[in-house]
């Protein structure tokens, strides 16, 4: 499994880590073993949801809560042993998360996490509400390996340790496949998720769900391991707060993350706290605090991430290596059909010959359409047909309403009124991933890369919508990168693209998905000479293998050679719509948005 | 001594640490093909480190004996912490000028400190520590709040190390353990004697209180304080509970708690707050409404209403006449302690915290002497058999233990702020003054 052969250096780490367990005889150094391990395995667990979606939680206390007062009460009330507490527990988290992620996700960014910070705090009074302000787990003299209490503390350390293990390898599991994806391409731009065909709430509360479960799992053992469970101890703001420190302070978005962090701050901590603590009391948390401030200032996205770009610019071979092995383990885009296709981009068309006059059945038909923003009315009465393999062009001057007709078109948005028919079928109402699986694909103006993946991790994205298996999905990604002629920079991280790299991926991104009709919003915007003639180069020939196009655009020199049709838009509704040479000549249109300049060149 | 000890064992770690971060580094240069391997081995190798610190060679100085205090020294709780450590160090410095521990050819005690922290996990690493790195402790005392001690004697009582504790959760001694001895009356019963206790000050007042109204945060203590009281002793005493409110600190406005009490007219009020803010919100409402400085008198629960920082935020007259039942307080026949704790550490009175802390190493040091030997398992043995007589500081019964590990006959100190301080009015042989009790 793929899972499993990038775990190998994990492996190395966990095996060592093992044999210092078994020498190390100190109960007390044996005791921080087994707190690193735990920690590290809560950061995980915050990690699969905030690490990867960018949703940070400040409540993660809550399930952490929930699973260690699940063994505690278990073993109390019902005598249970925690060898089946813990699982149980995982279960109640995900039953937690469930509930929490549903009232939740309605909100975003800050408001969520303040809500999720609303969560431990209610959890710890009615648990104090309840009478359960001081638990401990009773203490079994006869059978204490059955109620995994063992004498022999290097033994809670291999468990924790089979707990980190475990926590990786979902972690992992879920990083290499569409869930992780489509995690991180909803942290990166959740609209760019939602029109590359993903159901964002749906992966989210999965997300939730399964962070919830091992939270709940870490907080289970937790509580065998510290025996007196309160409910500041398991609910309290500290609680939630080592989650997020462990893992901002290792590297967010990463299993190697929370790992890092927590074998050093834990530790470190402590030491502090043990040599400084009756010294000075409260010195140890002035300096443990700055030490955080200063690495969170020198390496803002965690210990990781800065120890990985120093390690690929000083040995770049690493760079190419490393991703190769990790993003693209199917190297198979060759052996698809668009391989070939890519070999003979781009190539600029010398002639320009419009697409067939003749198209009786439009692909797309919009009637009436329109959109008000309060008293602003953005979109009026819009309609117009797109025969199918045509390009339309969409021109007006800025604030016409020519993205807000995007947004309406791919679900973004809800029209007031009027129908968006493809092939008959009205898509009004539908969620963007809806749309988008219905076959209409988009790109935005201001670009949205998913800037820490590879080119062809980011086309991956967008390819699964219609990829039943991840290895089809990778088939069609790498199809689609071909196609825009990007083949030779598929391994490159997104962040280094140019302008006009940047344009082509998100084009192969929209493309990758299957799109019946793909709308192009200012793809030209920001491009040199050259490469915007390169990229109607690209668009041309997508039409000509059949594709229908809307395309939105300023730059009207590159427009009127790629386009078969016209819709000039004016304070949202539909000025005139024709030919690009009737459009070109129409006196309104020249004299209004064009100005004497462009009609000129539209005459030559 | 204590100081350079810790010095010496900060000064290792860093040279231990250091020269693995040096061999981490050669490796660095060597192995060039996966950093996260790398990043594996610097992780490893850190705690490798620690493991490696050697814990300090173990001296068998039969001319001192380690005694150990785990109380919260940084923290939230650091205050009381302190005052504990004064406690303690007053003993020690007191038995060692004595002659120290006669059976043991005049060893000295030597007092181990270590700090609980304030949460339940850093007082759980700290009781590691303690056992860990002090193989020669011989018993040991703390560690302030019930949670605390809880896991802190999951860990002394697998190592068999006696602690003596102040704490009053009744959970603490009802775990079947072995090596856990609790000097204070536990909450459960300290809630079963105060009321008859107040009943009888205020009887020697010439007054019977008929009416009673309770108002309680919702924290456990509490609540655990006030539960029989409602289920039995009020109706045993045949008094009438007027009024019961809960609150959830912390209280923004205590206008509507006072509203009732003063619409219900008790003889006394049971005001049970956790939080200061709580105490000052409610007993300055009290005196506005006409009801403060004892013309209803106030009685609490707990140490926290009879510090000395409560004087930083209120005012003495707002106090005057509030009592509080605590487990121990310095008392009559302590006045050369707390003439010492004045003098030496600027406390105005001697708290439980203090006084309590001080008595634990007297205790320790008698059941050396019945142990004869500085050994921790023959020491608990000791405080499992020993019979002290009655108690010299804390409050009422024996320096006995019952098979639970409670002070047999444990009683509790009723104090009443009079002047500006808290002074013990009850029991009557421990009694600073006379209690004034109010008849409106």
């Amino acid at each position: 499994m793929r899972a499993l052969r990038s775990l190998a250096p994990f492996f190395v780490f966990a095996a060592g880590y093992a044999a210092i367990a078994l020498i190390v005889t100190n109960s007390y150094y044996q005791s921080m073993l087994t707190l690193v391990l735990v920690w590290a395995s809560f950061g995980l667990s915050w990690n699969v949801l905030s690490g990867y979606t960018g949703l940070v939680s400040f409540g993660h206390a809550a399930f952490f809560g929930i699973g260690a007062y699940t063994t505690a009460l278990g073993q109390i009330h019902l005598d249970l042993s925690p060898w089946l507490l813990i699982p149980a527990a995982a279960a109640f988290g995900a039953l937690a998360g469930l509930l929490i992620g549903f009232p939740t996700f309605r909100l975003r960014g800050v408001y969520f996490a303040l809500a999720m910070l609303a969560y431990p705090l209610a959890l710890l009074y009615v648990f104090e509400w309840l009478g359960y302000q001081e638990v401990t787990l009773p203490m079994k003299r006869e059978t204490p390996a059955a109620y995994m209490q063992f004498a022999d503390q290097r033994i809670n350390t291999l468990l924790a340790l089979f707990l980190l293990t475990t926590m990786v390898f979902v972690t992992r599991m879920v990083e290499q496949s569409r869930f992780g994806m489509a995690l991180l391409a909803i942290k990166q731009n959740e609209a760019a998720a939602q029109a590359a065909g993903i159901d964002t709430i749906k992966w989210k509360l999965r997300a939730i769900t399964l962070s919830g479960a091992m939270a709940s799992a870490v907080g289970a053992f937790y509580a065998v391991v510290l025996l007196v469970v309160t409910p500041v101890s398991v609910f309290g703001m500290l609680v939630s707060a080592q989650a997020l420190t462990v893992t901002l302070f290792g590297g967010v978005g990463t299993v190697w993350g929370p790992v890092i962090g927590a074998a050093i701050l834990i530790p470190t901590a402590e030491t502090l706290h043990a040599e400084l603590g009756h010294l000075v009391p409260g010195i140890q948390n002035v300096i443990y605090g700055l030490a955080i401030v200063i690495l969170i200032l020198a390496a803002p996205e965690g210990a990781f991430w800065k120890a990985r770009d120093l390690a690929w610019r000083r040995w770049p071979k690493l760079l190419a290596d490393g991703v190769a092995s990790s993003n693209l383990p199917g190297r198979e885009e060759c052996g698809v059909p668009g391989g070939q296709r890519a070999r003979s981009h781009p190539h600029l068309p010398t002639s320009h010959s419009h697409a067939p006059a003749a198209a009786p059945v439009p692909l797309l038909s919009v009637g009436g359409l329109s959109k008000s923003f309060g008293g602003l009315r953005a979109v009026r009465d819009v309609s117009f047909d797109v025969p199918a393999g045509t390009i339309l062009g969409i021109i007006g001057p800025n604030g016409a309403g020519k993205t807000t007709i995007f947004n309406l078109l791919n679900g973004f948005l809800l029209p007031d009124g009027g129908q968006v028919l493809l092939d008959g079928r009205n898509l009004v109402g539908r969620r963007p991933h809806e749309v988008c699986a219905a076959g209409v694909g988009r790109t935005f103006q201001v670009m949205r890369p998913f800037a820490r993946m590879s080119v062809a991790d980011n086309v991956l994205i967008g390819a699964y919508i219609h990829a039943p298996t991840d290895d089809e999905a990778r088939a069609l990604a790498a199809d689609a990168v071909g196609r825009v002629g990007l083949a030779h920079s598929a391994g490159r991280l997104a962040s280094e693209l140019t302008t006009r790299e940047l344009r082509l991926m998100e084009l192969a991104r929209a493309l990758a998905g299957q799109p019946r009709i793909l709308l192009l919003d200012e793809t030209l915007a920001g491009l040199g000479h050259g490469e915007a003639d390169e990229m109607v180069g690209v668009v041309r020939s997508l039409a000509q293998d059949g594709l229908t196009i809307i395309i939105i655009e300023h730059t009207m020199k590159a427009m009127v050679r790629l386009v078969d049709r016209f819709v000039v838009l004016d304070r949202g509704a539909v000025l005139m719509e024709g030919s690009p040479e009737a459009v070109t000549r129409d006196p309104r249109v020249v004299e209004a948005y064009l100005g004497k300049k462009w009609a000129a060149y539209a005459q030559s | 001594m204590l100081r350079v000890e810790a010095a010496n064992a900060a000064a290792g770690d860093p040279a231990v640490m250091g020269a693995v971060v040096r061999d981490v580094g050669r490796r660095k240069m060597m192995s060039k093909r996966s950093l996260v391997r790398l990043l594996g081995a610097v992780a490893l190798l850190a705690t490798a480190g620690l493991g490696l610190v050697c814990p300090p060679a173990r001296a068998q100085n039969p001319s001192e004996v380690k005694v150990g205090l785990l109380v919260p020294l940084s923290g939230l709780y650091a205050r009381p912490g302190a005052v504990m450590r004064m406690g303690a160090e007053m003993a020690i410095d007191r038995i060692n000028a004595q002659g120290g521990v006669k059976k043991l050819g005049g060893a000295k005690l030597k007092l181990v400190l270590l700090d609980s922290g304030d949460t339940t996990e850093k007082a759980k690493n700290a009781a590691e520590r303690m056992v860990a790195q002090e193989p020669d402790l011989v018993a040991a005392s703390g560690s302030y709040l019930s949670s605390f001690t809880l896991a802190a004697t999951e860990v002394t009582e697998r190592a068999g190390l006696p602690m003596l504790t102040l704490s009053y959760s009744d959970l603490i001694t009802s775990r079947g353990f072995k090596y856990i001895f609790q000097t204070s009356a536990t909450s459960g019963s300290q809630a079963e004697q105060a009321l008859p206790v107040i009943v009888k000050i205020a009887n020697a007042a010439a007054f019977s209180p008929k009416k009673v109204a309770i108002i309680t945060d919702n924290t456990a203590a509490s609540i655990s304080s006030v539960k029989p009281m409602k289920e039995h002793l009020l109706k045993e005493l045949g008094i009438e509970l007027v009024l019961d409110e809960t609150f959830t600190p912390p209280l923004a406005d205590a206008t509507p708690l006072v509203q009732k009490v003063r619409a219900a007219r008790p003889d006394m009020l049971f005001f049970l707050p956790t939080v200061i803010s709580d105490a000052k919100l409610v007993l300055e409402k009290m005196n506005e409404f006409g009801m403060g400085q004892g013309r209803v008198p106030v009685i609490s629960f707990g140490i926290a209403i009879a510090e000395p920082d409560m004087l930083r935020t209120m005012a003495p007259e707002l106090l005057q006449g509030v009592m509080s039942a605590v487990g121990s307080w310095g008392s009559k026949g302590h006045e050369d302690l707390m003439a010492e704790l004045k003098k030496r550490y600027n406390e105005p009175w001697m708290t439980q915290n203090a006084i309590s802390t001080y008595a634990d190493m007297w205790v320790i040091k008698d059941a050396l002497e019945i142990a004869g030997k500085a050994d921790r398992e023959a020491v608990a043995q000791a405080l499992r058999t020993m019979d002290g007589g009655p108690s010299k500081f804390y409050p009422g019964g024996r320096i006995k233990f019952d098979d639970k590990g409670r002070r047999v006959d444990a009683g509790l100190t009723i104090i009443q702020w009079q002047s500006g301080v808290p002074v013990t009015v009850f029991p009557p042989d421990l009694a600073m003054a006379q209690a004034i009790w109010s008849k409106k």
